[in-house]
């Protein structure tokens, strides 16, 4: 296990790498450059200002030289400064990640309990009409564009009930309690999405469960049927759930921008979207790869917790 | 989802790979003759499938079906309510909602099936190439996998969306940067799944027995080992159809969708949110238009999948 | 300098110190009675206190005033500085950080006397050495932005008199440099700070700048040694704090509002104006902000078919003008808020210019022939638009289908600003919906954008007439406000008959409160450098 462990995570070393090479290509290919973005709507910068600032940006050099200078900076974990705002990149990727990651993680932990016990339940009855309104709950929930659920979700708890501010970032840190009411409607909104999937994860799975040998011995051995669900299949059937919630979390923390930008959420994802519309390379460039490290470690954690959780899979 | 589920399923190798060839192609050809009969075993799939059947019909018909001309302003008519002459009314610049949903559903799928169809024609040639030769080629092509599939969530795709924005953007070449943007940003997964399956795949005796007749590696690779990793990629696909309409919609709201006035569902949606609470008539054809597809995709997936892979079949 | 010239002027600044108090009293109460619906009465002083919480669209881009451009009336740090003179609310440029100023014969030199009580939030005072320190930084190619550089271009040097004098020499004879050192462009931060403006920085606005967390809020205290007081003698500004969120969806931002999330939100959505004034005037009140940007459709006209210098460029760039349906995009863009412009200027602005000639009138008929005559129907022409502006957008979108109309083979595109401004560079593009803001002074406009040597008309439009330059030139050196607006009015006819830049309309802003609000008028310049006015002004009615 170990040395699997260590081999896995030498593997990752290459993918890192391959990661920074990427992203870096991406964003200096990107069309026009932060000289461009921040003259904004009106006034032109003359050549020898744009030189200037391409020198003091270090854009004037070739591109290996520059990924050169960039990586190994890296490596001595100086990001550089945003080009716009001129602070440290990791200062900023400081404030914006653990938000995106509170807002995934209770998203994720919100869809957990309405999940499993539906998908349990759809499993157990299925094709009863408990099991039809749990698919297609789940299926209206994976369905709907993000957007017009959450700006839904706005009219209707914010604007009309009046329960839950509509929208803002207070941090836990500073005062729990208003950082949660904050919270609540756009992690229902990520919630309802994963709540979606995980029900018809644990719904499949518990199904896969239920149909395997040992259920049918311990059924022959007379074990009850509630004993047989929930202290066997249930278990063995939330291995996958919580793997794949893991996956989700590390999707998620690029996968919030729209949700981020409709709630006025201060995350990450955001930011990068921002920085590309800008063309802050070091800003695209340190989150991109920060949150590319955190997503293959995440799979590889997931991977190790399957592996220990359900250790028929072999070590190859 | 679809790519966590297989990356969870990519080392269960044990789970994966054990059905014997022969009985995966039995089951791949069954689809293929008896595909009907097998499919309307599944309800989902039956379901999904004519809800699939209903939407292609109609983008085909879109041009009889529809009443006006899709991008023809009229502000004298702006924000009609549902009428005889517009079913669905009109929209904010007085252009008539039933027939830029009905344009815009033709766009949505064609640029959806083609950016799936993109993405499977790079993804799975890659994919089997590298499983098949293995070693160096595999791990340099797998690393480069690894790292596109570590960009989290929409990331990647609005940096491409961004990236080729550069090119000449005219009529038919706009979707096509759309496409290929959108099918790259899928190629990863497919990758991944067809390596999968061509690395069990390229130790079979099969595929020992065709080198032996000295058959082309190329070939061999293609030919013998592409139908046997089909129906996860058939399954991984259908969804993906639907996910890509979700995904052309967020990147509307992001701004980096279809230029108007070109029909198109996500943009449609996205314009309406400022009309929502006086005139929701606006969002809500083009939004039932999404999910309605969406589920339809989804659906018949859902159904492939019980057919074709045992190990999630509903049974 | 003569005697009476300096004089007049002295006078003119005393003139308006004088009637700057007045009026604040005035608008105050005109202010109470309008959104009370009451007649005019006494009014209780204002109380300190209160925190402003304001959602807006925008985040400020970073924090250093003279690097940064802070295009939107709404950007939070506008309220943490400000220029040496400011605007009232009619737009006239009025004493502020500067209480006189003199402008010699030649209109090369402008003296300024600086008032000697004005501070920066750290206690410095604001003397003649750090406006000529500001004023350099922001000459200053590596520390500044384009867009200020721009308004500081005609300066030759700067000096300083005595520690409340500073003198500035132009290159050219100037009327209009008064108009160049008002709040936006010009931004005085304490020089001794200048380490932290990227960080923390120190400005001398009416308040001083907390913390910054970028997407999600802003926070300014009151600077408690502001210049300016009420007519009772109390110091502004009254509240005591402002937040600011920055709040993208227009849905949201009034949605906070309505639920009480904040007290005041702006950039309404034109689509919400209309409905939301009707049903919510008992809860809310609403101010519409006049003449903040203004609409234009530019034509590439630096090469291809329409360039100023193609045999039948300025007939196709007419058809181009007659196929536009300025009624539509007014209706249908902006939902019939807008004041549809013959000129930059709209009937709200105190430039505006009545007798402004050859608008083309609206006549798709007359484009097609223009276009058969010349056998070049189905002329390709590329509609381009930026994409942080839907209404910018919105207005190509009309534009296209209106030259479609009208025989042109137009297509539309979106472009995020890098690229839309490599487009400029390549003349990769054919008509683009774009606007302008915050001329203040007019010449800002004529000079630094229909000017044939004006940086924007060169990267950008490329129009070229000589007569026009010379009246702008002329305008640029005449001191006399009508005989200014004469020659802009010849102007805008000369631009409205080339049609290389078509005028549509004025950008209309709404920005909606609660209605224990009060002291509130956004004008010209949005909530901040309004002399006795804006946020400087805003206060809380007290609970009863």
């Amino acid at each position: 296990m170990l040395v699997y462990v260590l081999n896995r995570i030498l593997q990752l070393i290459p993918v890192v790498f391959v990661l920074s090479v990427l992203v870096f290509g991406f964003v200096h290919a990107l069309p026009g450059d932060v000289i461009d973005s921040l003259a904004g709507d009106e006034a032109a910068e003359d050549p020898e200002v744009r030189a200037a600032l391409e020198k003091e940006f270090g854009l004037d050099q070739p591109i290996y030289v520059q990924y050169a200078v960039w990586a190994g900076k890296v490596l001595q974990g100086d990001f550089g400064k945003s080009l716009v705002t001129r602070r440290p990149v990791s200062v900023e990727l400081l404030e914006r990640i653990p938000a995106t990651v509170y807002l995934a993680v209770v998203g994720i932990g919100l869809s957990m309990p309405i999940a499993v016990p539906l998908g349990t339940i759809a499993a157990i009855r299925r094709n009863t009409p408990t099991d039809y309104a749990a698919q297609i709950s789940s299926l209206i929930g994976i369905s709907i564009p993000e957007f017009w659920f959450a700006i839904l979700c706005i009219m209707l708890f914010s604007l009309h009930l009046g329960w839950l501010p509509s929208s803002g970032y207070v941090s836990p840190l500073d005062d729990l309690g208003l950082s949660l009411t904050y919270l609540v409607l756009p992690a229902l909104a990520i919630g309802f999405r994963q709540a979606a999937y995980t029900t018809r994860l644990t719904r499949s799975s518990m199904l896969d469960e239920v149909h395997k040998e040992y259920v049918d011995t311990a059924r022959s051995l007379g074990l009850p049927e509630r004993k047989i669900i929930y202290k066997y299949t249930l278990r063995n059937a939330l291995i996958p759930t919580v793997t794949i919630s893991g996956l989700q979390l590390a999707n998620l923390l690029g996968g919030t921008v729209v949700l981020e930008s409709i709630f006025s959420w201060p995350g990450i994802g955001l930011t990068i979207y921002q920085a590309i519309q800008l063309r802050d390379f070091p800003v695209i460039q340190a989150g991109v790869l920060v949150l590319g490290v955190m997503v293959v470690t995440i799979n590889l954690l997931v991977d190790i917790l399957y592996r220990f959780l359900n250790p028929r899979v072999g070590l190859s | 989802m679809e790519r966590q589920l297989r990356s969870v399923r990519r080392h269960d190798t044990a789970a994966a790979d054990v059905t014997p060839w022969k009985i995966r192609m039995r089951r791949v050809s069954a689809v293929s003759r008896e595909g009907l009969e097998e499919l309307s075993k599944s309800r989902t799939a039956t379901l999904g499938g004519i809800m699939i059947v209903f939407l292609f019909v109609v983008a085909l018909l879109t041009p009889v079906l529809a009443t006006h001309d899709p991008i023809k302003p009229d502000y004298r008519d702006r924000l009609a309510p549902i009428s005889s002459e517009h079913y669905f009314g009109t929209d904010k610049f007085g252009r008539d909602i039933y027939s830029r949903v009905l344009y815009g559903g033709q766009r949505t799928i064609a640029i959806s099936v083609a950016a799936v169809a993109f993405g499977l024609a790079i993804g799975i040639p890659f994919g089997i190439l590298s499983g098949y030769f293995g070693g160096r080629v595999d791990a340099v092509g797998m690393r480069f996998v690894d790292g596109l599939l570590a960009f989290p969530g929409l990331l990647l795709y609005l940096l491409i969306v961004t990236l080729s924005r550069e090119w000449k953007l005219e009529g038919f070449w706009n979707d096509a940067i759309l496409v290929f943007a959108l099918g790259f940003a899928f190629m990863p997964e497919v990758a991944r799944l067809a390596r999968g399956a061509a690395l069990v795949e390229a130790r079979k005796e099969y595929v020992e027995a065709s080198h032996v007749i000295g058959e082309h590696r190329f070939s061999v690779a293609m030919r013998q080992i592409l139908p046997n990793c089909v129906s996860p990629l058939i399954v991984n696909a259908t969804v993906r159809l639907g996910y890509m309409i979700l995904i052309i919609a967020a990147l509307s709201f992001l701004g980096l969708g279809t230029p108007p006035p070109t029909p198109d569902w996500g943009a449609d949606l996205n314009v309406a949110r400022d009309h929502m609470e006086q005139h929701p008539m606006i969002a809500i054809f083009p939004g039932l238009a999404i999910c309605f597809s969406v589920l339809a995709f989804n659906l018949f997936g859902d159904g492939l999948r019980d057919i074709l892979d045992p190990r999630t079949a509903e049974r | 300098m003569s005697e009476e010239q300096k004089g007049s002027d002295a006078g003119r600044a005393s003139l308006f110190s004088q009637s700057r108090r007045e009026f604040l009293g005035t608008m105050a109460v005109a202010g109470g009675a309008a959104t009370f619906g009451l007649p005019r009465m006494s009014r209780a002083q204002p109380k300190h206190g209160g925190t402003l919480r304001f959602a807006t669209r925008v985040d400020g881009a970073g924090l250093d005033p003279h690097r940064n451009i802070v295009y939107y009336v709404s950007n939070p740090m506008a309220a943490t500085t400000q220029g040496l003179l400011d605007i009232d609310q009619k737009m006239e440029i009025v004493p502020g950080v500067a209480e006189e100023w003199d402008i010699s014969d030649d209109l090369k030199t402008y003296t300024f006397r600086l008032r000697k009580d004005v501070e920066f939030h750290n206690g410095r005072t604001v003397d003649a050495e750090a406006v000529k320190w500001n004023l350099e930084r922001m000459m200053d190619p590596a520390t500044s932005h384009a867009f200020t550089r721009a308004s500081l271009e005609d300066v030759e040097s700067i000096e300083v008199d005595d520690k409340y004098t500073v003198r500035v020499r132009l290159l050219q004879p100037s009327a209009v440099f008064l108009g160049n050192v008002i709040y936006y462009p010009v931004n005085l931060i304490a020089p001794d700070s200048v380490d932290q403006a990227d960080t923390h920085p120190i400005g001398c606005g009416p308040f001083k700048f907390v913390s910054w967390k970028k997407y999600a809020k802003t926070e300014l205290v009151r600077f408690e040694n502001y210049f300016e007081s009420d007519e009772f003698g109390n110091r502004l500004p009254y509240l005591d704090a402002i937040e600011f969120f920055p709040k993208r969806e227009d849905q949201v931002r009034l949605t906070a509002l309505r639920t009480g999330e904040v007290d005041l939100i702006e950039n309404m959505a034109f689509s919400d104006v209309t409905n939301f004034k009707q049903s919510y005037a008992s809860e809310f009140q609403t101010w519409d902000v006049p003449q903040v940007g203004s609409g234009h459709l530019n034509i590439n006209v630096k090469s291809g078919p329409f360039a100023m210098d193609a045999p039948d460029g300025k007939l196709l760039r007419q058809a181009v003008a007659h196929a536009i349906d300025k009624e539509a995009i007014h209706q249908a863009v902006f939902e019939g808020l807008a004041y549809t412009l013959k000129g930059y200027y709209s009937e709200a602005s105190p430039w505006h210019m009545p007798g402004i000639r050859n608008e083309k009138e609206y006549d798709p008929e007359k484009s097609r022939s223009i276009l058969r005559k010349l056998n070049m129907e189905n002329l390709p022409i590329a509609v381009v638009s930026r994409q942080a502006f839907e209404y910018m957008q919105n207005t190509a979108e009309l534009v296209h289908s209106m030259l479609l109309d009208a025989g042109f083979k137009a297509t539309n595109e979106v472009f995020d600003n890098p690229v839309l401004r490599q487009k400029y560079a390549n003349n990769d593009w054919g008509i683009d919906s774009t606007a302008t803001s915050y001329r203040f002074e007019p010449d800002g406009w004529y000079s630094r954008w229909i000017l044939s040597t004006a940086a924007e008309n060169e990267l950008r439009v490329g129009y070229k007439n000589e007569q026009v330059d010379k009246l702008i030139i002329e305008a640029r050196g005449t001191r006399d406000r009508n005989k200014r607006l004469e020659l802009y009015t010849e102007v805008e006819s000369l631009v409205n008959d080339d049609a290389a830049l078509i005028y549509t309309h004025a950008v209309p802003l709404t920005s909606a409160g609660t209605r224990r609000l009060k002291g509130y008028q956004p004008a010209f310049a949005g909530p901040y450098s309004i002399a006795g006015g804006g946020i400087r002004t805003a206060h809380f009615e007290e609970s009863a």
